[in-house]
């Protein structure tokens, strides 16, 4: 006897039971498919079908509208967050490109010049006369020793003497 | 085959949310769920309950359906909600002391609702315990396989098929008897 569902009741039955019970569980399905087509069920009244399908359908049209809703409130959502971001991004960036008053106050403690470059004479004055003062006697001396300097030789090396340990003697006054 | 892709393609549109795709299904449906919930209840008003039910439940979990048998599938969710509503029913039957006999007996009494006629067959299988009557309308009502019938009972089916045939021999005895 084949299912409803093409299972080979017998078959089956026998997987489990000797070929006699199976017989038996065979015949008791067939006469109880007989009970049930004797004795049917009641059927469900139209009204409640009807009202069945009424409420699906406005529970579908709710979520239909729901999910519209979601789907917008997504969007504003993140268009929000990206026009933050960007807002955000593009003040960051006008910063770096044009630095405030204040945005650099440690760093200004050192100039950049001396912080960058080789000459230790740019932040103070007297330094810078100092050595213009030497430069100049250097000079004079390396013209002196190439005989460019006419007149008397050793009164113009005693001079240079004398400048030199007075430039010395102000250097260490302070 | 034809019956096989009209029912994919009514379960596509339900996935879509086309409720005239659900209406289909409903009206597919409808009578053998409806003798379902009542041969296990006995009673109209909680049939008409558990049958809206059902199908409200179909419309929230359609989307879990991943294919294989709607049928054991439905008839899945069905078996859960008689049980959700037998739970309920204890729940309800604790808080009147006077009803804790019945209670205990653990059995559901065919009850005559609204004037109806309650039939022999009816009457029959109140006298079955509460998982047998529900195993042979499983059988009766879902078409389902056995070896689908024990899948849903999550029990192997050689205990499926023993139980089957007890309930059977029973049935048949207090029908002829």
């Amino acid at each position: 006897m084949d299912d409803r569902n093409h299972e080979n009741l017998r078959e089956l039955f026998e997987k489990f039971f000797d070929a006699e019970q199976a017989e038996s569980c065979v015949e008791n399905i067939r006469k109880a498919e007989q009970f049930f087509r004797d004795h049917p069920a009641p059927e469900p009244d139209d009204m409640l079908i009807a009202n069945i399908k009424a409420e699906i359908a406005m529970r579908l049209q709710g979520s239909r509208a729901h999910r519209i809703r979601r789907i917008i409130y997504e969007v504003v959502g993140a268009a929000a967050v990206i026009i933050f971001v960007a807002a955000v991004s593009l003040q960051l960036f006008l910063k770096q490109d044009t630095p405030q008053n204040g945005d650099y106050i440690q760093a200004s403690i050192i100039p950049t010049e001396i912080w960058e470059g080789d000459d230790i004479t740019i932040d103070d004055d007297n330094l810078a006369v100092f050595t213009a003062q030497i430069e100049q006697i250097e000079e004079e001396v390396i013209a002196l020793q190439s005989g460019k300097e006419t007149g008397n030789g050793d009164s113009t090396l005693t001079e240079l003497e004398m400048e030199l340990i007075e430039i010395n003697s102000d250097f260490w006054k302070g | 085959m034809t019956e096989i892709n009209d029912l994919a393609r009514i379960i596509t549109g339900c996935k879509g949310g086309d409720d005239k795709c659900f209406a289909q299904i409903i009206d597919m449906y409808a009578s053998r769920c409806y003798g379902y919930f009542y041969r296990l209840t006995g009673n109209n008003d909680i049939s008409d309950e558990l049958l809206s039910e059902l199908f409200v439940k179909l419309v929230e979990k359609i989307g879990s359906y991943k294919g294989g048998s709607f049928e054991s599938w439905l008839f899945r969710i069905a078996s859960n909600i008689f049980h959700d509503h037998l739970r309920d029913k204890q729940r309800r039957k604790k808080l009147l002391k006077s009803q804790v006999a019945e209670f205990e007996s653990g059995t559901i009494e065919p009850k005559q609702s609204d004037g109806e006629l309650t039939d022999k067959l009816q009457i029959q299988l109140g006298k079955l315990d509460g998982d047998t009557r529900e195993l042979i309308m499983l059988r009766f009502y879902s078409q389902l396989s056995f070896k689908e019938i024990a899948q849903i009972r999550t029990e192997p089916i050689g205990t499926t098929l023993a139980k089957t045939h007890r309930a059977l021999q029973k049935l048949r005895e207090y029908m002829e008897g």
